[in-house]
């Protein structure tokens, strides 16, 4: 069967897998037995090092840079002079916009999360049933994943803008907009702040309806059938089988949509940089405007340690309530 | 245990062909069909809309883009675009497809070999620091790209590795390696932990059961570990910015600003470039597509 | 168990390997220098497709001539520059030459040589003594003019004359009036292009303000927060009222709306040399005409911008090889198809002897004599700048004093 001959070579290439008679069962259940710990992370070790040497190696020392920036003066040029203590954080929060674009930060990620979660669940039913042309669909729905987002974005801007824009063009046609140049979607806050979220919705599909429609394929057919047979109506299957088996997909897909849509600076960058004042800013955005205008690399690393302890929290709390590392 | 331990040999099969019958392959009515085809053309209209319009950007001539009585469709189709963007005085666009591509593919691939085992050790062995491994992993994924350009260009100015494509594919590879560590031990997880152990009364090595037990069950993740890891340095930014500084070295997501100017921009070029960079992602993905969701029975289908 | 160590360290080993083998194989272009060759490194800005070609032939004459110096270039987008540039600084790695805008900040940070070091006499004493001024702080020049540019009117005729305006406006009571009468053309046609959008509000807000007998500073002191910078300010709040301007004035930046104006949706906009070349590239049918800024009271003013090269210090071991690259790129044969290429100002006086016959160039140069330029002098002129870009299109809704007092608070601040 496939499954075995696929792997052989692989296998063959990385490393030796001779077989180790009279191996001992290297479980849980004895690995929580008395043996002493220092011997399982020994264990361990081999495993996980190559991972541990590689972001020690390369992320560590500017993740300290960070930190340790946020505590100096540093000047316009990027000259250091000297420690500030906490001047840097003092400034971040006395800034009068702070408190807005931190509860902005947290609509922006509970919408673009919690949209993106519930339309690829729909679109991975779509993508897994079978019908002619299916491949296709699913080619498409990479593409906002290949494409660069800074390209989809701007794409959409264009779109959007008065006099040249195609989808302002498209409203005016069709009588929605009724100045002939179309309107400023993307000249105002609150409407450039709307289509921001629309486009990190779109960009964020294809990776979460993907990792779902992944998570779908581990589901037993027996199970189906057994649930068929019980007589269970599709939403009922769908809820009591299906959703729990997608749930370790499914948390670690959110968890990483969080992240990342915490972290996502090139959206809101472009639909909303031509925008004065600060109110359609998100952390990062404050971040990249404290570092591109006003030259303040200080400032922004504090803002980005303060960022960095609020997505830590987030994703505390989040891996907390849901617990998607499941318990060996 | 030993009790829902069969042979080795007897292991693969039976979890393959629960997978024949998928949730998918239904005998379904036509209707059913065309309502699903419908639904189907519809998600790929959608999603195909923005790059339609990138595609018609980038066949018109500057002018035409910024026209202000913008057309639905090109009024002339300038396809020599797509020959002259390779040799415009601007960037050098074949060696920054080429440095894409190798930047890409080797911190992929070192993704792949440093995640894989910590993936799946994490997710089937107990070990102190177990969880604190996962989350540190993760935290490296918490830090702001845009802040630590200056520490990194630091540290490799140490390293000399300044301006070079070694120092790419590392930082792709350690600041990818948690959501590929992440995605993995997710899909591990979800296999019952007797098919393991079974195959380990057996008599094979752990690696052994990692790559011809464990692996062939969990490719559908493993794709889309591969497929998150490689679009990630694919259109990695902000650390190539000031890491590579000579034109060729530099990456397509890096040569597309060159072509913006102080008070004018080659949009048609931008956007040829841009869907040219599409392209070798979608190849990958339609080569690796069948492992992702037809899975194992796509041969069986047809 | 000491076999399982074993095959992991296997992997381990591999992965290490593969890293060590991916670093050996791939060290990207830049190699070690060979024969004791001094290496000068190059950041520029990219003005225009033309820049990078420009640069690469201004660098192969510089090395044919100098072969035991070897010059990299690097060009970026704008966009992009300045954050390239403090990058290598915090490194350590300033490049050796460095085009850019605001140097008053390298300045105070004793990064840069004085210019009168990293040239010869000769050359230093052809800069015309009005841009090398804009370039001295504490009577010491730090930085090299490098190409100029002053702000004009163009009127789009057409529209004027359709809606009935006899001349060009001169003053802001018939900028007002003339722009209202195009505005009122209707069909999406605005009567005055105001882009106070992030990308260059500055320059807008210097249109303006200066126009109203206002200042910015000088090299000790900002003073955007002045009574003198009202009337400037209202008088953007009146053209926005009175409907005189394309919608949503606040977040418009300029290039997008300078592409409106060239293809005749906008009746006047200010312009700069550049601009001459886009209408010619895009809409060559385009009739228009350039004329001095309309102010307060119609007395003549426009607003100078001035770019520069630096060098800076870093090992001080370059000076020699910087000179050399600089007095080359100076000399006239090399200048001048530089700077007309790209399309502004010369700062040479060779420069400006030979290109004084330039037409394109004619109505800027004319109004050269009464410009005014930004207090790039003062450390604190690059947060100011900051400051406009982020906070002046704010005009459209808050009142004129709240927000010059807020880009005065962040000025300060920065």
């Amino acid at each position: 069967m496939s499954t075995t001959s696929d792997a052989s070579p692989i296998q063959a290439g990385a490393a030796d897998g001779r077989p180790r008679p009279g191996r001992g069962t290297p479980t849980k259940g004895d690995a929580a037995g008395p043996r002493p710990r220092g011997r399982d992370l020994l264990h361990a070790l081999p495993w996980i090092g190559p991972a541990l040497i590689l972001i020690f190696g390369v992320v560590l020392f500017p993740a300290v840079v960070m930190f340790y920036n946020s505590t100096r003066d540093i000047s316009q040029s990027g000259v250091d002079k000297g420690s500030v203590g906490l001047d840097n954080y003092i400034e971040v929060f006395n800034f009068p916009y702070f408190w807005p674009i931190f509860g902005r930060t947290i609509v922006w990620v509970v919408v673009v999360v919690a949209a993106t979660v519930i339309i690829s669940l729909g679109l991975a039913q779509i993508l897994n049933k079978a019908f002619p042309g299916r491949r296709i669909v699913r080619l498409a729905v990479i593409i906002p994943w290949a494409a660069s987002v800074v390209m989809t974005t701007m794409v959409v801007y264009y779109g959007l803008e008065p006099y040249f824009g195609i989808i302002n063009k498209f409203l005016v046609d069709i009588g929605l907009v009724d100045t002939p140049e179309g309107y400023g979607w993307t000249r105002n806050p609150a409407t450039a702040f709307a289509w921001s979220i629309v486009v990190a919705i779109f960009v964020s599909l294809p990776f979460t309806t993907y990792t779902i429609l992944a998570g779908l394929q581990t589901v037993p057919g027996e199970v189906l059938e057994a649930a068929k047979m019980d007589g269970a109506g599709p939403i009922r299957t769908y809820w009591g089988v299906v959703l729990p088996q997608l749930r370790s997909a499914l948390a670690v897909a959110v968890l990483i949509n969080i992240i990342n849509v915490f972290n996502s600076l090139p959206i809101l960058k472009v639909m909303t940089g031509s925008i004065p004042g600060y109110d359609a800013d998100t952390i990062m955005t404050m971040i990249f405007k404290y570092i591109q205008n006003q030259h303040k690399v200080d400032v922004a690393s504090a803002l980005s340690v303060v960022a960095f302890v609020i997505v830590i929290v987030i994703v505390a709390v989040y891996v907390r309530v849901v617990k998607p590392m499941k318990e060996v | 245990m030993a009790v829902t331990a069969p042979a080795f040999e007897t292991i693969a099969p039976p979890a393959a062909s629960a997978r024949k019958r998928r949730y998918t392959e239904d005998q379904v009515p036509l209707g059913k069909v065309l309502v699903r085809m419908l639904a189907g053309f519809i998600v790929l209209a959608i999603f195909v809309l923005p790059y339609v319009i990138m595609f018609f950007g980038s066949v018109k001539t500057k002018a035409q883009i910024r026209s202000v009585d913008p057309t639905y469709l090109p009024t002339e189709w300038h396809w020599e675009n797509y020959i002259n963007m390779w040799s415009t005085p601007e960037t050098p666009l074949p060696q920054n497809l080429i440095s894409t591509i190798v930047i890409s593919v080797f911190a992929t691939l070192i993704v792949l070999l440093v995640a894989m085992p910590a993936a799946y050790y994490t997710a089937r062995f107990k070990f102190p620091f177990r969880m604190v491994f996962l989350f540190l992993v993760i935290v490296t994924q918490m830090l702001q790209p845009a802040v630590l350009t200056s520490g990194l260009f630091r540290q490799f100015l140490a390293f000399d590795m300044i301006d070079t494509w070694a120092a790419m594919i590392f930082i792709n590879a350690a600041f990818n390696l948690s959501f590929a560590v992440w995605i993995m031990h997710s899909f591990f997880a979800g296999i019952p932990k007797e098919v393991d152990e079974a195959a380990q009364i057996d008599g094979a090595g752990r690696l052994r059961v990692l790559f011809t037990i464990s692996l062939p069950l969990v490719w559908p993740g493993i794709v889309t570990a591969i497929v998150f890891t490689f679009v990630a340095c694919w259109n990695e930014f902000a650390a190539s910015l000031v890491i590579l500084s000579t034109a060729g070295n530099q990456p397509l997501s890096v040569a597309l600003t060159k072509f913006v100017g102080q008070y004018e921009t080659s949009w048609q070029y931008v956007f040829g470039v841009s869907i040219v960079a599409i392209v070798p992602v979608v190849i990958l993905f339609m080569i690796i597509e069948k492992r992702l969701v037809g899975g194992l029975t796509a041969g069986s289908v047809k | 168990m000491k076999k399982s160590l074993r095959l992991g360290t296997a992997v381990a080993l591999a992965a290490t390997a593969s890293l060590t083998l991916a670093s050996c194989g791939f060290g990207g272009g830049s190699g070690e220098e060979a024969g004791g060759k001094t290496t000068l490194d190059l950041l520029v800005p990219s003005y225009s497709d033309n820049t990078q070609g420009l640069w690469e032939d201004v660098i192969e004459g510089f090395e044919a001539e100098n072969t035991d110096i070897d010059v990299k270039l690097e060009v970026q987008s704008w966009d992009n520059l300045e954050t390239v540039i403090a990058t290598k600084i915090q490194g350590g790695e300033a490049p050796d030459i460095y085009n850019g805008g605001p140097f008053a900040g390298f300045a105070a940070d004793e990064l840069l040589y004085p210019a009168e070091d990293v040239v010869s006499p000769e050359t230093f004493s052809d800069f015309q003594e009005s841009f090398i001024a804009n370039a001295e702080v504490d009577g010491t020049a730090y930085a090299l003019p490098l190409i100029a540019s002053a702000r004009a009117l163009f009127v789009n005729n057409a529209l004027l004359e359709q809606a009935g305006v006899a001349a060009p406006p001169t003053n802001w009571d018939e900028l007002l009036d003339a722009a209202t009468k195009v505005s009122g053309l209707g069909g999406g046609i605005a009567g005055y292009g105001m882009p106070l959008g992030s990308e260059e509000a500055q320059a807008e807000a210097a249109v303006w303000l200066w126009g109203g007998g206002g200042t910015f500073g000088d090299a000790t002191e900002i003073t955007v927060d002045d009574p003198a910078n009202l009337p400037g300010a209202d008088q953007i709040k009146k053209m926005i009222d009175a409907g005189a301007t394309q919608a949503d004035p606040g977040s418009t930046d300029r290039s997008p709306l300078m592409d409106i104006f060239i293809q005749g949706k906008i009746g006047m906009q200010v312009g700069l040399p550049p601009t001459v070349g886009q209408i010619e590239e895009n809409n060559p049918e385009l009739d228009y005409s350039i004329v001095p800024i309309p102010t307060k009271d119609g007395s003549p003013m426009t607003v100078g911008v001035m770019d520069q090269l630096m060098a800076f210090q870093n090992d001080g071991d370059k000076q020699e090889a910087i000179t050399k690259f600089l007095d080359y790129y100076y000399t006239a044969d090399v200048y001048v198809p530089w700077v007309q290429t790209e399309g502004f100002l010369p700062v040479t006086k060779s420069g400006a002897e030979e290109l004084s016959s330039e037409e394109a160039l004619a109505p800027f140069l004319e109004v050269l004599p009464d410009a005014q330029f930004y207090p790039s002098t003062n450390p604190k002129w690059s947060a100011t700048d900051a400051a406009f870009k982020a906070l002046f299109g704010q005009l459209q809704t808050k009142p004129a004093q709240d927000v010059l007092t807020e880009i005065q608070a962040q000025a300060d601040a920065g």
